[in-house]
């Protein structure tokens, strides 16, 4: 006690600046010592969960293949399948222990086909985790919503359909990806309906997921995309684009037609793309009328399209523009010549024009 | 059907169980390997007539598994290969490594016995 009041005494007598340090490294100290505790415990915890997990994972993982394993000849469930459901219908409602279990059922749909992804989907229904899944949609909880939609997609439960559709306006663009992961997944092409009326931005990767999902389908039968290339959301008509021009969609060139005095210019772009590789040979003299109103890579996109879709009397028009300011457009330009008119483009090499480019000659007589 | 030894080299915990509770059923001794590198030691100890084996696992995969049996141990045992989508240029080198099937996951456990029993008989 005394050697106590000793310190205190003659810490006090310390100037100020040395007592604040004192006071700051003993604060450190305790806050080391506290989180080393905290970092323990946590450490600690954290093990018996994994523990836990592994635990529990070999024992579901056992009895779930005795579930798979215990049918009988017929479709009906056997006593001792049955007997198994009831099982795991008592642990279901605890959170840990049902991750775990969607994660065995996921993972062996992922794994293996035929007959037996069709048990999984039975014991995903009889043991209630269906059930768990729906409610968790009415959580307060944005991720909690979304990873139940991602559950629901992964056991193909089609039933949830409008539960999930309510979904589709979410504020949160997580859960509105889930649900249009959800619906393209399930229900194929007819589950792009909700485009119809869709009004959020949908981004490149969303597009890319879908578009991924959609070609992993037998049955590439697409419906009527004239409504999505009309909508007011830019997003919607660049996702029917890429539709249009992946499953080669003859019937909408009209709709493309219009899509070339689209106010925003990517669309516009993209469009003209979409339609040289449709064959699109009537937006050629449409675009060749306003060509000097064009941006440049507008333009450029042209010419693209006239390469591929030339005929006789463009000629006049490809010559009007072999010197054009821009590079890629002379490149082409003369490509085109030289495809139309040998004689012409070999006149080219010879004469000498102020503008023309040698370079560009020499190339195009190379190719 | 006699009693045959397979190794299975697969790091699915739950799949490797499913196919060891099949292939027990079938009357075959199964050895279940997690990664490559206990494959291995499984095929030096028991010699199996039967390797079933993923093609990307921790350790060792499914290729080296391949080529130790084939070029180091020199045995012609019967080897299938898993492969997940994505993974056919792997196959392929499977296939000149030396292995003599192999199926794209997700697969059908029937097929797969039919396979099976088709290269052990």
């Amino acid at each position: 006690m005394t050697y106590l009041t000793k310190l205190i005494d003659e810490y006090s007598q310390l100037p100020l600046i040395i007592q604040l340090a004192w006071a700051i490294s003993a604060l450190l100290i305790v806050a080391i010592i506290f989180l080393i505790i905290a970092l323990q415990i946590l450490r600690k915890s954290l093990r018996i969960r994994h523990k836990e997990k592994v635990t529990y994972k070999k024992r579901y993982e056992g009895k779930l293949i005795n579930y798979l394993y215990g049918g009988g000849v017929s479709s009906l469930l056997t006593a001792e399948q049955q007997r198994c459901i009831e099982e795991f219908k008592n642990v279901v409602h605890l959170k840990h222990r049902r991750k775990i279990i969607v994660s065995i059922l996921f993972n062996l749909m992922n794994q293996i086909t035929g007959e037996m992804t069709e048990a999984i989907k039975t014991f995903y229904f009889k043991t209630g985790l269906i059930d768990s899944a729906i409610d968790r949609l009415h959580s307060k909880k944005w991720h909690v919503v979304a990873k139940s939609i991602s559950e629901l997609s992964r056991f193909n439960v089609c039933e949830a359909k409008d539960e999930v559709a309510k979904f589709i306006h979410h504020p949160r663009p997580e859960v509105r990806t889930e649900t249009q992961l959800y619906f393209v997944t399930l229900f194929k092409f007819d589950g792009l309906h909700f485009l119809d009326e869709y009004q959020e931005p949908l981004s490149e990767w969303v597009q890319i997921q879908l578009l991924e999902i959609l070609n992993q389908f037998d049955d590439q039968q697409i419906c009527d995309i004239t409504p999505w290339l009309q909508s007011t959301n830019d997003s919607v008509v660049r996702f029917a684009l890429k539709l249009a021009q992946i499953y080669n969609q003859f019937e909408v060139k009209d709709t493309l037609m219009e899509l070339l005095t689209h106010p925003t210019k990517d669309i516009r772009l993209k469009s003209i793309q979409v339609l040289t590789s449709l064959y699109g040979i009537e937006a050629k003299e449409v675009l060749k009328a306003n060509f000097e109103s064009l941006s440049i890579e507008e333009q450029i996109s042209f010419f693209k399209l006239l390469e591929k879709l030339v005929m006789p009397d463009d000629e006049p028009f490809v010559e009007k523009h072999l010197f054009h300011k821009n590079f890629e457009v002379q490149l082409l330009a003369v490509k085109i010549l030289k495809s139309l008119n040998k004689d012409k483009f070999m006149g080219l090499s010879t004469e000498v024009y102020e503008d023309s480019n040698p370079k560009i000659l020499e190339f195009v007589k190379s190719i | 059907m006699q009693k045959k030894k397979i190794v299975v080299a697969e790091d699915n915990s739950t799949l490797s169980m499913l196919l060891k509770f099949r292939l027990e059923k079938e009357g075959h001794e199964l050895f279940i390997a997690p990664d490559g590198k206990q494959a291995l030691e499984f095929i030096q100890e028991h010699e199996p007539n039967m390797i079933i084996t993923d093609i990307m696992m921790p350790f060792v995969n499914g290729l080296e598994v391949i080529s130790h049996v084939r070029f180091k141990l020199n045995k012609d045992t019967p080897i299938i290969v898993f492969s997940a989508a994505g993974q056919e240029e792997m196959v392929l080198k499977a296939f000149n490594l030396g292995a003599n099937d192999f199926m794209s996951k997700p697969f059908s456990p029937n097929e797969l016995m039919i396979r099976v029993n088709k290269l052990l008989d």
